[in-house]
């Protein structure tokens, strides 16, 4: 058998938290007729940062100008962005209920701080700009798409998982 | 009632945005307990240590999968006008393109971006960091928005579901994925018995 290692103790049985994830999932499609999301919340956050700082160019930008049409709301005043609210709180909660709020860098143990936190940066980049292309991320995409067999995300799901399963090589250093 | 409730008019944008926060609490609880708010657990798939991700998603997927099926025979979700008003669209390059991209960032920063909100939650630092590139990455992408605007619009197939292009009813692509993510929880198995970054 596999040791057990500290962090993953305590944790829901997979194929429970799974079924309780999608029935959240069928929920929300009951309730809204779309499905789950995080990414948007992130864009619309960045477009709002970059308005602070730039106005005109947001709003002549051909991407974020989608966000400042003439008498749209506030970016902000959107679904996605109360859900993702909604899923910092329930994460809290659930940390603190759990008693697994324990501040630090995940990584792998022989992997030091500064290449982790630099490939989380980068990583991010990547991802976010991902997101955008995709229009979505693996709650958008993958999971609400993937549940609803829309044809583009069972493609995004696909060159995720095979990207990730293929680089993995090259910064297996990052998690061992 | 018959769902979708937003779309049928059963209540209004301004409770739509309660519902979304109450939605948004159990998604961020479940992921939680999954283990997803750590980067260290979210990767491990990718070096077959532990297959969780792979288990939580298909499992999940799944139970929402046939929960519509049942929805719509019982007579409680009009599937049609999901079909045609909010399934989300494909865009076929841009989505595999996307998806390479996102892919990457995944394994390289550890987090994708809901389970990055659980690990801030969590007081992971590199969630944080991770959010910090991810807005970064979303400038990039709005940059160079005038280089690559007209790819991120191509290939505009519409709202199209699998069901659709392999002319099946949807009960039997449904079925298919159930059967295939049967045959997924047993290969995570062997992939675990395999483990190739840990002779």
């Amino acid at each position: 058998m596999r040791q057990e290692v500290e962090y993953v103790q305590g944790f829901w049985n997979p194929y429970v938290a799974g079924i309780a994830l999608g029935l959240v999932l069928l929920l929300t499609f009951y309730l809204m007729g779309a499905g789950l999301g995080a990414s948007g919340a992130v864009a619309r956050t960045a477009a709002v940062v970059a308005h602070g700082v730039a106005p005109q160019a947001v709003e002549h930008n051909g991407y974020f100008s989608e966000f400042y049409k003439a008498g749209a709301k506030n970016p902000l005043t959107n679904w996605i962005v109360f859900e993702v609210i909604g899923v910092f709180l329930g994460g809290i909660v659930a940390v603190l209920t759990a008693r697994r709020f324990r501040p630090g860098v995940g990584k792998g143990p022989h992997a030091s701080t500064g290449l982790r936190l630099s490939l989380a940066l980068g990583g991010g980049v990547l991802a976010g700009i991902g997101t955008r292309f995709a229009l979505g991320c693996t709650s958008g995409q993958a999971l609400s798409g993937g549940a609803t067999l829309a044809v583009g995300s069972w493609v995004f799901m696909m060159a995720v998982f095979g990207a990730a399963f293929g680089a993995a090589y090259f910064v297996r250093r990052e998690w061992s | 009632m018959t769902g979708p409730l937003y779309m049928q008019g059963v209540f209004g944008f301004q409770a739509s945005l309660l519902v979304a926060v109450a939605i948004g609490f159990l998604f961020g609880f479940v992921l939680e307990r999954a283990g997803f708010g750590d980067s260290r657990v979210l990767t491990s798939i990718f070096y077959f240590r532990d297959m969780r991700v792979l288990r939580v998603m298909f499992s999940a997927m799944v139970t929402c999968a046939v929960g519509i099926v049942v929805l719509k025979w019982a007579g409680l979700f009009d599937y049609t006008m999901m079909l045609d008003y909010s399934l989300l669209q494909t865009y076929l390059w841009p989505q595999l393109v996307g998806g390479i991209l996102f892919g990457l960032g995944f394994v390289i920063g550890g987090y994708c971006p809901g389970t990055a909100v659980v690990g801030v939650a969590s007081g992971k630092l590199d969630s944080v960091v991770f959010l910090g590139g991810m807005t970064v990455g979303i400038w990039v992408f709005a940059a160079g928005f005038p280089l690559w605007g007209s790819f991120y619009k191509s290939s505009a197939l519409g709202r199209i579901s699998l069901p659709q292009i392999f002319g099946l009813p949807m009960e039997v692509v449904t079925a298919a994925v159930v059967v295939m993510a049967l045959a997924a929880f047993w290969l995570a198995g062997l992939g675990e018995k395999w483990a190739p970054y840990d002779k």
